[in-house]
């Protein structure tokens, strides 16, 4: 606002009066904290399976989106959950949140990939090793946790940052709206690219015989994933 | 040769195939396709990454060089609604619209200095700007504009009593008269002052009948101007001639 003379006169205006945010729709449901998951399936496994790190990489298929909550964690990266992750992220959660306004939900399943480890300090050879633990595979784009109730995002994030911190891969808290607007940047960022060479059209077409040096899956990832890491900034 | 090369490729079926599995795949290069670590690029792979880098669009104009879009689709705020109505009543129910800057007061001061303008039944208000200028470009009061841009008050009444709020004023610092509006009248803080100093409107008016009947009160003296000369020099001749000889009858008439 400019005074006489040009100059900004500072001035504190009328307090916009915003409402409160509207809960009706939300029900707690009666265990509002996270579900215990075990170390062990119930049916341990026997017989130990190959490594398929195919399960680590590429975006994810399933828990891309909310189902019953507001928030959540979103992984940006692939990488495997064991029984102490979970147990951070179930207690964590736990004592951060308040039970009678707000629910958290698991949207990863119970470790059931057995991965073994060979004993220290041995030689190669002599065979597979044994059983070490259970993992659950994570694929970047999934869903971790759902947090939802009275609460707004502001309340959820700090304790969802922590937690996402300390997970093998990168994550990020997220809410329905944010999670969308991240969608909505990355078509646009893809819409109005000024590059005319982009990774897919190159690979489709193989340019230069350039899928000598690619990947076949490189044709579904775009340059968009390497391994197990989600390059954000591509694309 | 042929069937050298089938043997080596291991094509499994009698067919020759066009398309061919590379016998020695990059498999020489150590680790798998997902790793732990960050896992060296191929050359070429990098090349490719780098020519099909997301390029920003640039705009010809910088968007901070455009002028800057007035904000559009304000919600109309409730509250804002019902304090410009009340400020369209107040002005429309006042003959005595003054505009002061207003420093900060102590609370007591403030109500000290109320309770006096209240006793001439004058009316404090304070005023937001963004709320008063939209009102003030719409009334009759748009040379008002100028006068608020700071935080300033109004004071308001039915009765232009200019003298009791300037003698009010005079004893509050912090509170500075920048202009009124007195019976649809603008006027500056001089104008202000010189209205204070003129008299009430019983005395003026009263001051304007005598000048208007003065002409008319002097004709009745004036028409009796003449005989009441005659009179007088009649009275004085006798006077004279009483003095004179008493023996002498007087004249008849």
């Amino acid at each position: 606002p400019a005074g006489p003379g040009g100059v900004a006169v500072p001035r504190a205006g009328l307090k916009k009066l915003a409402l409160p945010p509207d809960y009706s729709g939300i029900t707690i449901p009666e265990k509002p904290k996270l579900k215990f998951m075990d170390k062990v399936p119930a049916v341990p496994k026997v017989q130990r399976e190959p490594r398929q790190l195919r399960d680590i990489r590429g975006p994810s298929q399933v828990a891309t989106d909310f189902t019953e909550g507001q928030y959540g964690i979103l992984a940006l990266g692939g990488g495997y959950l064991h029984w102490g992750h979970f147990e951070m992220i179930r207690l964590t959660i736990g004592r951060s949140m308040d039970p009678k306004n707000m629910f958290a939900v698991w949207r990863v399943p119970a470790p059931s990939k057995p991965v073994t480890r060979k004993s220290l300090g041995h030689r190669m050879g002599g065979g597979k090793g044994p059983i070490d633990r259970y993992v659950t595979a994570v694929k970047s784009g999934r869903l971790v946790v759902e947090v939802g109730g009275h609460c707004e995002f502001g309340e959820v994030q700090p304790f969802l940052a922590r937690v996402a911190q300390k997970l093998p891969f990168p994550a990020v808290p997220v809410s329905r709206e944010s999670l969308q607007e991240m969608r909505r940047e990355e078509e646009e960022k893809r819409l109005d690219n000024q590059n005319p060479w982009t990774f897919e059209r190159v690979v489709t077409s193989n340019m230069l015989g350039m899928r000598k040096y690619l990947s076949p899956y490189d044709l579904q990832l775009k340059g968009r994933y390497w391994g197990k890491f989600f390059l954000k900034h591509r694309v | 040769a042929v069937a050298a090369k089938m043997a080596a490729l291991g094509g499994g079926g009698t067919r020759w195939r066009q398309a061919w599995l590379p016998t020695l795949q990059l498999l020489r290069r150590g680790s798998k396709a997902v790793t732990r670590h960050w896992k060296a690029m191929h050359l070429q792979r990098q090349k490719l990454m780098a020519v099909t880098e997301y390029l920003r669009p640039r705009p010809a104009l910088p968007p901070r060089c455009l002028p800057r879009p007035s904000p559009q689709g304000q919600q109309e705020d409730g509250q804002a609604r019902v304090l410009r109505r009340q400020v369209e009543e107040t002005l429309r129910a006042s003959r005595m619209v003054a505009v002061c800057q207003y420093n900060s007061m102590p609370d007591e001061d403030l109500a000290t200095f109320r309770h006096y303008l209240r006793k001439h039944d004058i009316h404090v208000k304070f005023v937001l700007n963004e709320i008063v200028r939209p009102v003030l470009e719409q009334s009759k009061f748009r040379n008002l504009l100028p006068l608020f841009v700071c935080r300033n008050i109004l004071l308001v009444s039915p009765e232009p009593r200019a003298r009791e709020m300037l003698r009010v004023l005079r004893g509050v610092p912090q509170v500075n008269l920048l202009g009124a509006c007195i019976d649809e009248t603008i006027l500056s803080r001089r104008g202000v002052e010189n209205f204070a100093q003129l008299p009430s409107l019983e005395v003026s008016q009263g001051q304007t009948v005598a000048a208007l009947s003065l002409l008319s009160s002097q004709t009745s003296s004036l028409l009796q101007r003449g005989p009441a000369h005659l009179t007088a020099l009649l009275d004085e001749h006798i006077r004279r001639l009483r003095d004179t000889g008493g023996a002498t009858e007087p004249p008849p008439g």
